[in-house]
């Protein structure tokens, strides 16, 4: 008697299958006329604010840069919309970080790649320029931006490939290169001589996560991290005991929260702090995995660094 | 019915081919008061992937599948085991092993020196949203690999359910009599589990964490509060989900958001309707047999 009305179920998901493949071949031709309509301007989609801001600045008006992730918000825990899936399809190239900043979507543009153009900005870096952060293979730190020199090299790579792809503007972006590539080595020329006010014991840059290696490396500041390189990893007792003794030791004036991060455990670190006897403040907010909102100063990369900048000098001065 | 493209097929046949076997065992999840199984099996295999990017060295989803799958038996056997040989209560063991496993997940990626990237959401809970870009070339067709996993999974489910129906059925209503005419409580009680286990990580990887939980607990309680069949409980189960899975889709589409957490709102508003509906019509009832008694 079960088994009989087993059956029925049986017979039941077999005719909705087959009746959903039935569907899928209707509309599968109707779509691929669609697209092919419209055809300029030329759609680029970026992950993060900071390859989107690049990619406009180096190619022409005759491409429309998009972003997915918008300001503020973590790369790692990024969720996709119905409209970015669409906008991923209709992409004519998509630009992404790679180093695993992008998560498990980083899966889909490997798989994307065999039959679309997806580059990765990271993907032409030696190896001895970046920054190993465990003996894995994998355990590579992603957020390469903060190093302006490294991100000039990028921009050179990134170009490279886009005159490949694009040889009708090559020349175009070549100009936009060497522009840019300028104005790069300008800031961070400035980025040296602004953080060179700061007396060099007091130069520890403390903030929620450990987003800020790279700079720490190329600007020769301490840089500790509460949490870690990965967002979702939860800071300890000690990281919080470790950071207050430091504060104390060397005698730092602030920390720093970031734009993507929540501030909760730097809030523990201060109020610890202020118990102690040791005055201590929150510095002010540092973007980090992402910038600020777009069609702002602080939403170009440029204006996002000298923001940074800023805000440690003038709290740890 | 502008939303009518590839990408809706390729999406909702996904989803609906994760939402028939998340009914299916999810039913049997509900009438055992084990639902939140699921949700504790998303916690319990992180220490299942920490092992698995120890010896892979990378963030591949077989390894990682491998890992939490393990894992994921692993805590359904000691749920098990707490509950049969230490007489713990369901709910009480649930909560037991997954907070454990989770926290030794936790302790097992500080261990690594805090500076690997690693954790359910970025290694091993996939996006329904990109389900029509990830594809598998089948006789010339691209066809996105999350419906050939759903596929797989719900024969596979849909064969052991109606193989063992009758095992299922007997252990779950009638435990004492099951033993007196000689069925393993133990056997078909583990079967589920694993298939439960077997459901929740394959779909996590495809579609996400939090849809699949909801797929397996609020369709079942919907079709629970409006029949007292199981063979109904099952179909009414399924037919909500369709409608959950549809409806959520053009939501999504329309106001351009997160396609899981557009479908599982939606199933939270059936929910809600026929909860909301049961109670009107009780009241509505109630008054009816008082006037019939009054006249």
């Amino acid at each position: 008697m079960f088994v009989g009305k087993g059956k029925n179920i049986m017979k039941k998901l077999v005719g909705f299958l087959i009746s959903c493949s039935l569907l899928v071949s209707c509309t599968s031709s109707s779509v691929e006329v669609k697209s092919e309509v419209e055809n300029s301007p030329i759609s680029i989609v970026t992950t993060t604010g900071m390859i989107g801001d690049l990619l406009d600045i180096l190619l022409p008006e005759e491409f429309k840069v998009t972003r997915l992730m918008k300001a503020g918000v973590d790369p790692h825990y990024y969720k996709a919309t119905q409209g970015d899936l669409v906008l991923m399809q209709k992409a004519d190239l998509i630009v992404y970080n790679g180093l695993h900043l992008e998560g498990k979507m980083t899966e889909i543009f490997e798989k994307l790649s065999r039959r679309k153009k997806v580059l990765a900005v990271t993907g032409a870096l030696p190896e001895n320029r970046l920054r190993k952060t465990s003996e894995f293979a994998t355990g590579i730190d992603p957020h390469v931006w903060f190093d302006v020199a490294l991100w000039s090299t990028i921009c050179e790579d990134v170009a490279k490939e886009l005159v490949v792809y694009y040889p009708n503007w090559a020349v175009k972006i070549e100009e936009n290169k060497n522009r840019y590539i300028d104005e790069l080595s300008a800031l961070n020329s400035e980025i040296i001589v602004a953080l060179s006010s700061i007396p060099q014991e007091r130069r520890v840059l403390l903030t929620a996560h450990d987003a800020f290696a790279y700079f720490g490396r190329a600007y020769d500041i301490d840089v500790r991290g509460l949490q870690g390189i990965s967002t979702s990893t939860e800071y300890g007792i000690k990281d919080i005991e470790d950071a207050v003794d430091l504060i104390i030791e060397k005698e730092i004036k602030a920390v720093f929260v970031e734009s993507s991060v929540s501030p909760k455990a730097l809030q523990a670190v201060v109020e610890k702090c202020n118990s102690k006897g040791h005055d201590l403040v929150i510095g002010g907010e540092l973007f980090s995995d992402s910038m600020g909102e777009e069609n702002t100063k602080e939403g170009t990369y440029i204006g996002m660094l000298r923001h940074n900048v800023e805000t440690i000098v003038t709290a740890l001065k | 019915m502008d939303f009518l493209d590839l990408n809706f097929v390729w999406i909702s046949l996904s989803a609906l081919l994760i939402a028939i076997p998340c009914s299916l065992v999810g039913v049997f999840l509900v009438l055992r008061k084990m639902a939140m199984l699921g949700d504790a099996i998303s916690h319990a295999v992180l220490p299942g992937i920490v092992i698995a990017y120890y010896f892979s060295d990378s963030y591949q989803s077989i390894p990682m599948l491998l890992g939490a799958a393990s894992v994921g038996l692993l805590c359904t056997y000691l749920i098990e085991t707490f509950n049969k040989v230490g007489r713990l209560q369901e709910d009480a063991s649930i909560g037991v092993t997954y907070t454990w496993l989770f926290a030794l997940g936790v302790v097992m990626i500080s261990f690594m020196n805090d500076n690997v990237d690693l954790d359910q959401d970025c290694v091993l809970y996939g996006e329904i949203a990109y389900v029509p870009l990830d594809t598998l070339s089948i006789f010339g067709a691209l066809i996105p690999r999350a419906v050939v996993n759903g596929s797989f999974l719900t024969t596979l489910i849909a064969l052991l359910l109606i193989v063992g129906f009758k095992g299922f059925k007997l252990t779950t209503f009638d435990p004492v009599y099951a033993t007196a005419i000689g069925i393993s409580i133990t056997f078909w009680h583990y079967l589920l589990m694993g298939m439960v286990s077997t459901v929740t990580i394959l779909s996590f990887e495809s579609i996400g964490a939090i849809l699949v939980l909801a797929f397996l607990v609020i369709p079942p309680a919907i079709a629970y509060l409006l029949t007292n069949r199981l063979m109904s409980m099952i179909y009414l189960s399924m037919v909500f989900s369709l409608v959950a899975v549809i409806l959520g889709y053009i939501l999504a589409y329309k106001i351009n958001s997160s396609i899981s957490g557009a479908i599982a709102s939606i199933l939270a508003l059936e929910f809600l309707v026929v909860f909301i509906g049961l109670q009107i019509f009780k009241i509505l009832r109630r008054r009816a047999t008082k006037v019939s008694y009054s006249n």
